[in-house]
C-alpha cells in the first residue's frame, strides 16, 4: 500500500455517543438494523446531564434507538464517563483493536497500540449498519521520544512542545518509539495521543510495550496481538523530543499547531476562568496535581476554577482520595463527569471578552462560548497555579507543587 | 451532483476550523437555522452573502477540529465545492458524506483569488480560471468518495442499501 490509497477495514467495536442525538440526519433517517449489536456500545458524555430542553429531546432519541435496535452495552447518566476515557478503563483499548466513535479525539486510543479515528454520525451510522469503514494511507513521522518528564511538567506539555515545532500535519501519522515511551504511564500516553487529533494527523500510534501489558491485563484483557512496524517501514521524517528538557509550555488562543510558548513567555496575564478537564486531562492524576497545588490554598478572588473529572470511577476515586475534598475546599467548583464547557457545552461557558485557561483539548475562537473569549491552553498543573495566582503562572511558581 | 461546475469563489486563510463553521450554538437550534451562524466568529455577515452554487478557497489545514457537522452547515448555505491547499481527513470525510467534494492543491491561494469565478471538471480534473483561462489539474477524488458525493451523501448510499428505518425516532 502507498500514501494515498483507501483500505477498507472490519471494525472491532462501535461507540455511539449522545451528541448523536442533535443530529438531525439520524433522528431522521435512523438505521433499521446493525452489524452486530453485542457490538455497538452507547456512552453519554458531551451534554451530561442535559442542558436545556434541546439537548434533553435529543438524548431521549438515542434512548428510543437503543430500546429499537437492542443495544444493550449502554452507559447513560451516572454509568461512564467521557467515551475516550471510559472505553480505556473499561478495557476496550488494546493492542490491535479498531474502534469506530464519532468524537474526533478517537485519536486517543493510539496509546493503546490500536486504531481509532474521528468519524462523523452519518458515517457512524454506515459503521452501525455495515460493520466497515476505511481509512486513507497516509505517510509516517516517527517521534523518538527520550528522557523523563522533570519538576512541574506534565505529559500535555510535551504534546503543546512537539504541537509548536511541528504544527499542522493533516492526512499524516505519527509512531511514537524511543526509550522515553517506558518512563510514560497510560495515562500519560493518552494525554499525548488524544491531543494529537490538533495536528490534524490521521493516526497516532504508541508501541505495545510492557507497560501497556500491564494495563490492559489489569483490565482483564488476556489475549492480543501487539503491532509493531516492520523493519523495512519508511517514514516521511523524524523528530526527536528529550522530554527532560521540557518546560511548562501554553497554546495561545484561538489555534494550537505552530501557536504554543513556553508558559514563563506569557506569565502575568489575568484570568477569568481556569478549567480543568475533558478526555485529555479529566484523568486521576489531573485531580491529584490539581490537589497538591491548591491543598491549603484558595483560588483567587479575581478568577474561578472548574474541575470536571473524565469518568464516574475517577470522579470517585477523586473522592476516596481527598483530592475533591481539597479541591472544594479551595473554592472551585468540581463538576460531574462530561465533555461539558470543552466544547462549548454546558458548565461554564466564557463571557464576552473573558480570558481563560484551560486543560481541555481545544482552544478556537468561541469554543467554549463567547466567540470574543480568549482562551489558552496548558497543563493541569499550570491551570490549577494560575487558578490560585489569578493570572498565568508556571506551576513551578507555586511553594509545595512540585 | 454535474461532472461540472462553475461558481464564485469565497477566499479563506490558515487554519478554518470546524467549530468556526459550526459554532456550538448550532446544536441547540433547529436545522434549518444553523447555516446562518457559518463563521459567525470570524467573518460576522457572511453567511447571508453566500449564494447558492458558491466555492471556498482557503489555505492550509481546513477543517482542523471535531466531528460536528460542519460541511452541513456549508452544504446548507449553498457552497458547492471546497478547495484548500490542505484539509483535514475528519472534515474530509464529513464533507464527502454530506455531498460536499472537497479538493486539496497546492498553491490555489497563489492562484484564485476571491471573487474569481472558477470551473471545475471532476470528468478530466481540472480547474479553470475564467478571467484568463488558465488551467490546473488536480489529483482524481477516489472512486469510494466520489460514488458517495454523487449519491448526495452517505446518508442516501444507505438507504439505497435498505439501512435506513422509514420510522424516525
Amino acid at each position: 500500500m502507498e500514501p494515498g490509497d483507501i483500505v477498507t477495514v472490519s471494525v472491532d467495536r462501535v461507540i455511539l455517543l449522545d451528541i448523536a442525538g442533535q443530529h438531525p440526519e439520524l433522528i431522521q433517517n435512523p438505521p433499521a438494523r446493525v452489524f452486530d449489536p453485542s457490538k455497538i456500545s452507547v456512552v453519554f458524555d458531551h451534554f451530561v446531564p442535559a442542558p436545556n430542553v434541546e439537548m434533553a429531546n435529543g438524548t431521549a432519541k438515542i434512548r428510543k434507538l437503543v430500546k429499537r435496535l437492542n443495544l444493550n452495552d449502554f452507559y447513560d447518566y451516572g454509568s461512564g464517563g467521557i467515551a475516550h476515557a471510559f472505553a480505556a478503563e473499561s478495557g476496550w483499548f488494546y493492542p490491535g483493536q479498531i474502534v469506530a466513535n464519532t468524537d474526533s479525539h478517537s485519536v486517543a486510543a493510539g496509546a493503546f497500540n490500536m486504531l481509532s479515528r474521528g468519524l462523523g454520525t452519518p458515517e457512524l451510522m454506515q459503521v452501525m449498519c455495515t460493520g466497515k469503514t476505511w481509512f486513507a494511507v497516509g505517510e509516517t513521522l516517527k517521534v523518538d521520544l527520550s528522557g523523563k518528564l522533570s519538576g512541574m511538567s506534565e505529559a500535555k506539555d510535551v504534546f503543546l512542545k512537539m504541537a509548536g515545532d511541528l504544527g499542522d500535519m493533516p492526512n499524516m501519522n505519527i509512531e511514537f518509539a524511543g526509550d522515553g515511551v517506558m518512563a510514560l504511564n497510560m495515562d500519560q500516553r493518552t494525554v499525548i495521543s488524544t491531543m494529537c487529533a490538533e495536528l490534524s494527523v490521521e493516526f497516532a500510534v504508541f508501541p505495545g510495550d510492557e507497560v501497556l501489558r500491564s494495563y490492559v491485563q489489569e483490565r482483564g484483557v488476556q489475549e492480543y496481538s501487539p503491532v509493531s512496524p516492520d523493519p523495512s517501514a519508511s517514514y516521511a521524517g523524524a523528530y526527536q523530543l528529550d522530554m527532560s528538557e521540557v518546560v511548562p509550555m501554553a497554546a495561545l488562543p484561538d489555534s494550537v499547531a505552530g501557536n504554543t510558548r513556553p508558559v514563563d513567555d506569557i506569565q502575568g496575564i489575568k484570568v477569568d476562568q481556569c478549567t480543568i478537564g475533558s478526555c485529555a486531562n479529566g484523568k486521576l492524576s489531573d485531580l491529584e496535581v490539581a490537589a497538591r497545588i491548591l491543598k491549603g490554598r484558595k483560588v483567587h478572588p479575581g478568577t474561578r476554577l472548574i474541575v470536571t473529572p473524565a469518568t464516574q470511577s475517577i470522579y470517585l476515586r477523586g473522592m476516596e482520595l481527598g483530592y475533591i475534598p481539597t479541591i472544594v475546599k479551595a473554592g472551585a467548583i468540581v463538576t460531574n463527569p462530561t465533555c461539558g464547557s470543552c466544547m462549548g457545552g454546558h458548565m461554564g461557558l466564557l463571557a464576552d471578552g473573558e480570558t481563560a485557561i484551560t486543560s481541555t483539548t481545544r482552544n478556537f475562537k468561541g469554543r467554549m462560548g463567547s466567540r470574543d473569549a480568549r482562551i489558552y491552553m496548558a497543563s493541569s498543573a499550570t491551570v490549577a497555579a494560575s487558578a490560585v495566582a489569578g493570572e498565568i503562572v508556571s506551576p513551578s511558581s507555586i511553594p509545595g507543587g512540585s | 451532483m454535474d461532472d461540472k461546475i462553475s461558481g464564485r469563489v469565497w477566499g479563506f486563510g490558515d487554519d478554518i476550523n470546524t467549530d468556526l463553521m459550526y459554532p456550538h450554538i448550532c446544536y441547540t437550534l433547529p436545522e434549518i437555522d444553523r447555516p446562518k451562524y457559518t463563521m459567525w466568529a470570524n467573518r460576522p455577515g457572511w453567511a447571508s452573502q453566500v449564494n447558492r452554487g458558491d466555492i471556498i478557497v482557503a489555505g492550509r489545514n481546513f477543517g482542523v477540529g471535531s466531528s460536528r457537522p460542519a460541511a452541513a452547515n456549508l452544504v446548507g448555505l449553498g457552497i458547492v465545492l471546497v478547495m484548500a491547499e490542505t484539509v483535514n481527513g475528519l472534515f474530509m470525510r464529513n464533507a464527502v458524506n454530506s455531498g460536499l467534494p472537497v479538493l486539496r492543491m497546492d498553491g490555489i491561494t497563489q492562484w484564485i483569488a476571491e471573487g474569481d469565478i472558477i470551473q471545475v471538471d471532476f470528468q478530466n480534473c481540472t480547474v479553470t480560471r475564467e478571467q484568463d483561462g488558465s488551467v490546473r489539474e488536480f489529483n482524481r477524488i477516489p472512486d469510494l468518495l466520489m460514488n458517495i458525493v454523487r449519491s448526495g451523501g452517505i446518508i442516501e448510499v444507505l438507504r439505497s442499501q435498505g439501512y435506513i428505518d422509514s420510522e424516525p425516532l
